[in-house]
């Protein structure tokens, strides 16, 4: 029966399914819909009761968000989540990929080792770092707090990326390696390529995860290295909070992930699997 | 082009397994898988072991306001597992973690499922759905705020309080509610994260057996429980086992929508820890709390691993 | 002097604002010559690192900062952090021994905790000290109780007052001169709707403006639920400190007794108590999660009829373009108990800033408090916020604050101000404010009764402490 399916059902049915999931996107999306209309919204309607659905929009919480040199702080953000994310990305590949192919002693807890790095509750290792960086003035630098966002990328990074590694063709490797390859030749020309995929989603989420941290950024940042999360807060002031200015914020700092994800999703759809997935 | 051997490979099951097993170190000398693993290693003793080595070597001590004091033994353990907060905050965290984590994997799943239909317009409307994931914890908090802040957010204006859905009080005000909202707000955030590593899954599922099952006549509902559930597991565990930490971890979201309250109904480990931390500078407790939560995770984690990795060859 | 033994009673507090000032004066002879340019010269080049909370205000006091680099040589990276960041952060400088920072800004409420650790400079050497204070400086011009009760601690002091926040009475003028709502109250209460000013008429005020959507007010249908009044109900903010500062203490009692030993349950604090929660009955359904930034948020859009609120929030929402209200809004002192007007209590945050004992600087960092402290420079200040919060006696007489929009307000502030005092020193007092805070949302939300609420919180603070009170 199935095949007397005809062209016309089947674009009835492709388009019914999507507008069935453009419907719950967007009622899922609601509240970031309503925030991107606060971004133009004037102040003394933003919460009028009865809702002010339709209104003139302005442009004044954007003056404000530049006036306080909010720019600075998305640049930080972008710096520090690009530094941060190469580094992971460069220690943790070699570690995933070894994980992965080779049977040795004590893997299983070294396996744990790093699985165990992400366990602790982040806000109890805020103040052990805060007194050892105070020691060896590291507050308030990017080093600092891209060492201390390895706590949580590098090991989530190894964990998701070794899945992936695992279903690597090893025997392109073998024959590569009869064939006289250096092992530093097996890795770039065979191991890398291979693992792009992985890598883009890994770090991409990585990425994401920097982009978004608070505490490690609040505590250990400061004047010259604040993130867009860290200003956020600044934005409740004791003359009230600037609701306006805050979705202002809110969706730039979503602009430049979202873009990201748009670019890379092929990669990060096939990345996702994780190479978990069993034939 | 050059990445089409990605998708053909692992769908040829087994061999790269096996040839694993039969030649386990590829001929490469024994050190040289501790050679590459050895920069992350050294990375993560110095970035996490050590921190956490510190805040075990404060839990043995009396500080408070950030000055060492004398050796305190098991003081602060003893303070804390005798303190009612701290079980509370326990409680809070399983239950928080138990109802949102399989909501998160069901809903999840069945976007994935509908998500791989024939749909237009699918590359756009990824990475729109994945929006939630994308936000910043602390802007989704102040985003749930304006929804549904009493009296004055705009949900609790238009759609709960004239349908009287929260009764005499607002939802986040509410000692019987508070919770279940910090839990939507976690499923809000975190499902399309389930979603898209799902559908993730699903794509890369073979076709093969797909085709001999419907040659053997087996209706959608019999391929999902028979092949794609089990095909799925490894992926399914990994993740739903990275949300469950995360999910234990929670605070951004809770700090601005409830500060843990009313009284103690919401309040998770994170946000005890942060008060003994930031608010009664009780850093030695606070230490005691991150140990504890910690080997309960370890614990824990262990026993899962030893059982996904043998019972469900998902590591 | 023993400054201490005078606290209590809110004469005493001017008392002994005036006694620091006298025993100053005894100290300091009159040298007309004094300037900071001879004071800063030993410490000229020096760099001072200090810490404030960003407010409209301190954003203008930021650009004065230069004139104090350009009069002394002495050079001052003053930072500006929100709220959260300058507890969090400040505390963390001086308590880690990092010593980033030369002088910080600290609520009242954590001078307790700071003293305790001992991580607080005292300055009296300084003051003390001809080359270093400015004999024309008047401490005695300070408002007081607050200077005396917050910067103030053992005997000594700790630094200058930076700035005062306060809470105030906060009402829609226009319901409350309502010609239909007039005749209608007067006939329900048998006396004039007013700006409330006991806690009987608050409550009668809150009771009367309480309707639901389709009922009429000020002569108009209400389209949605209307409220009697707003106060802060949120684990953390001041809830509880809004119930202690407001009503326990206007009804005679407060949370401990005279040797720091608590006395929570006591029948002043019951009653309270009692007023307190019943007033919750005519509030927004979601007080229990409303902070600061609610309640300013429900009575600029037209939810609610009267606040109980922080003064310096009102200046941000009195204003056009913020609040279709603004304008119809009045101002009065926090209400007091009735028959009690001498006992009234208004809850306040004078904050200090203080030296840190981890400086290298003490003196250049004392000649740039007080400098800030100075009459010069807070009238500059206020000028140019167009008013604010003082914290100089003699600034309520600037044209700023006597005429103008918020005129009304500053009235307002000048009253909180007149009785506000600095939180008692409690080494405990994060502890105590989270689960005394924790019990009041309990009351308040009727999950206890107030005799059981206060049960529960004498035995929660016996827990915590005992004696409460530092030295």
């Amino acid at each position: 029966m199935q095949r007397t399916l005809t062209a016309r059902d089947a674009f009835r049915r492709k388009t019914l399914w999507t507008a069935l999931v453009v419907a719950a996107a967007a009622f899922i999306l609601f509240p970031v819909i309503w925030m991107i209309g606060m971004m133009v919204k004037p102040t003394d309607i933003m919460f009028a009761r009865p809702t002010e659905w339709l209104f003139v929009p302005t442009l004044e919480h954007f003056n404000y968000v530049f006036e306080q040199k909010f720019h600075h702080y998305l640049l930080t953000s972008v710096l520090l989540g690009l530094i941060s994310t190469l580094l992971v990305v460069i220690i943790g590949t070699p570690a995933a990929y070894s994980f992965a192919r080779f049977e040795m002693r004590g893997k299983d807890d070294l396996f744990l080792f790093v699985l165990a790095s992400r366990m602790a509750p982040p806000v109890c290792l805020v103040i052990p770092y805060y007194l050892i960086f105070a020691r060896i003035d590291l507050l308030d630098t990017f080093i600092g707090l891209t060492l201390a966002y390895m706590t949580f990328n590098l090991s989530f990074y190894i964990w998701v990326l070794r899945s992936f590694c695992r279903d690597l063709p090893a025997e392109l490797e073998d024959a590569a390696r009869l064939e006289g390859w250096s092992r530093v030749q097996i890795f770039r020309r065979i191991v890398l390529p291979l693992l792009r995929n992985g890598i883009v989603a890994t770090s991409v989420l990585c990425f994401i995860f920097a982009w978004n941290e608070f505490l490690f950024a609040f505590m250990l940042g400061g004047k010259a290295v604040k993130t867009l999360p860290v200003a956020i807060p600044t934005l409740i002031t004791t003359q009230g909070v600037r609701w306006g200015e805050m979705a202002v914020v809110g969706m730039v700092a979503l602009a430049p992930v979202l873009i990201a994800v748009f670019f890379l999703q092929r990669h990060i759809v096939r990345g996702l699997t994780m190479g978990a997935v069993k034939g | 082009m050059t990445d089409v051997p990605i998708e053909d490979m692992p769908n040829q099951g087994g061999p790269s397994k096996a040839v694993v097993k039969r030649q386990p170190s590829h001929g490469e000398p024994v050190w040289y898988p501790y050679l590459l693993m050895a920069p992350a290693m050294i990375t993560l003793t110095i970035v996490a072991l050590l921190p956490f080595l510190f805040a075990v070597f404060i839990s043995f001590h009396e500080m408070k306001f950030g000055k060492f004091g004398d050796f305190a033994g098991f003081g602060n353990y003893v303070e804390l597992l005798s303190d009612g907060r701290f079980w509370n905050a326990l409680g809070v965290a399983v239950l928080f973690v138990a109802i949102a984590v399989p909501l998160e994997f069901m809903l999840g799943l069945t976007g994935a499922l509908v998500l791989s239909r024939p749909i237009w317009g699918r590359s756009v409307l990824i990475p729109f759905l994945f929006i939630p994931t994308m936000m910043a914890p602390i802007v989704v908090g102040l985003l749930w705020k304006i929804m549904l802040a009493g009296s004055w957010g705009l949900l609790s204006y238009n759609v709960i309080e004239p349908l009287g859905l929260a009764g005499e009080t607002s939802i986040f005000a509410s000692p019987d509610y508070a919770l279940f909202a910090l839990i939507f707000v976690d499923i809000w955030q975190w499902t399309p994260f389930m979603m898209l590593a799902f559908f993730a899954g699903l794509q890369a599922l073979p076709i093969n057996p797909f085709r001999a099952a419907a040659v053997d006549g087996a209706n959608p509902i019999q391929r999902f429980f028979w092949l794609t559930l089990p095909m799925m597991t490894p992926l399914l565990v990994v993740i739903g086992l990275l949300r469950l930490i995360d999910a234990f971890k929670v605070f951004d979201s809770i700090f601005i929508l409830t500060g843990g309250g009313p009284g103690t109904q919401t309040e998770m480990p994170s946000v005890l820890a942060y008060k003994m931390t930031f608010e009664f500078w009780n850093i030695g407790e606070a230490s005691a709390l991150a140990v504890v939560v910690w080997v309960l995770f370890f614990v824990f984690c262990n026993v899962f691993y030893q059982v996904a990795k043998k019972k469900l060859n998902a590591f | 002097m023993g400054i201490e033994q005078l606290r209590g009673a809110s004469t005493a507090m001017r008392i002994a604002g005036l006694a620091m000032a006298v025993s100053l004066a005894v100290n300091v002879t009159p040298a007309a010559a004094w300037t900071y340019k001879e004071a800063a010269e030993p410490y000229k080049g020096a760099t001072i690192r200090v810490l404030d909370e960003i407010t409209p205000l301190q954003e203008i006091l930021k650009t004065i900062v230069p004139e104090f680099t350009a009069e002394t040589g002495i050079n001052v990276e003053y930072e500006l952090l929100n709220h959260f960041e300058v507890i969090n952060k400040g505390q963390a400088d001086m308590l880690s021994g990092r010593g980033y920072y030369d002088a910080i800004m600290l609520h009242g409420f954590q001078v307790g905790p700071m003293l305790s650790a001992g991580a607080l400079m005292a300055i009296d050497e300084m003051v003390a000290d001809k080359a270093l204070m400015n004999p024309d400086f008047d401490e005695a011009d300070m408002i007081n109780p607050a200077y005396a009760t917050t910067a103030v601690s053992g005997g000594k002091r700790y630094g200058f007052i930076n700035w005062n926040y306060n809470q105030i009475y906060w009402a829609r003028g226009d319901l409350l001169s309502h010609p239909d709502e007039m005749a209608a109250f007067k006939a329900k209460y048998g006396y004039e709707l007013k700006p409330a000013s006991t806690f009987k008429e608050l409550r009668d005020v809150a009771e009367f403006f309480t309707r639901p959507a389709g009922a009429t007010l000020a002569g108009e249908t209400l389209e949605s639920d209307f409220y009697g009044i707003v106060m802060e109900g949120i684990k953390g903010g001041s809830t509880f400190l809004s119930l202690w500062g407001n009503f326990m203490k206007s009804y005679g009692g407060d949370i401990v007794d005279a040797s720091g030993k608590p006395a929570f349950d006591t029948p002043e604090n019951i009653a309270a108590i009692k007023t307190w929660a019943e007033l919750w009955k005519f509030a927004p359904p979601g007080m229990a999660e409303y902070s600061l930034i609610d309640v300013p948020t429900v009575m600029g859009n037209g939810i609610a009829a009267q606040a109980i609120a922080w003064s310096d929030f009102v200046l941000g929402i009195d204003k056009d373009g913020v609040s279709p209200y603004s304008g119809k809004f009045v101002y009065g002192p926090i209400p007091h108990k009735e028959g009690m007007v001498e006992a009234r209590s208004v809850e306040a945050e004078p904050s200090v800033t203080v030296i840190s004992t981890h400086t290298e600087n003490p003196e250049a960092t004392f000649l740039f408090l007080q400098w800030l402290a100075e009459r010069r420079q807070q009238e500059a200040l206020l000028k140019a916020g167009q008013g604010g919060v003082p914290i100089r006696e003699s600034s309520w007489a600037l044209p700023v604050m006597q005429n103008g929009k918020l005129a009304g307000l500053f009235k307002a502030m000048e009253s909180s101000l007149e009785v506000a005092t600095g939180k008692p020193k409690m080494p405990d007092f994060y502890e105590l404010y989270d689960v005394l805070t924790g019990i009041s949302q309990e009351i308040g939300l009727g999950r206890l009764s107030p005799e059981e609420g206060a049960k529960k919180a004498q035995a929660a603070m016996l827990d915590i402490c005992d004696p409460c009170l530092l030295n």
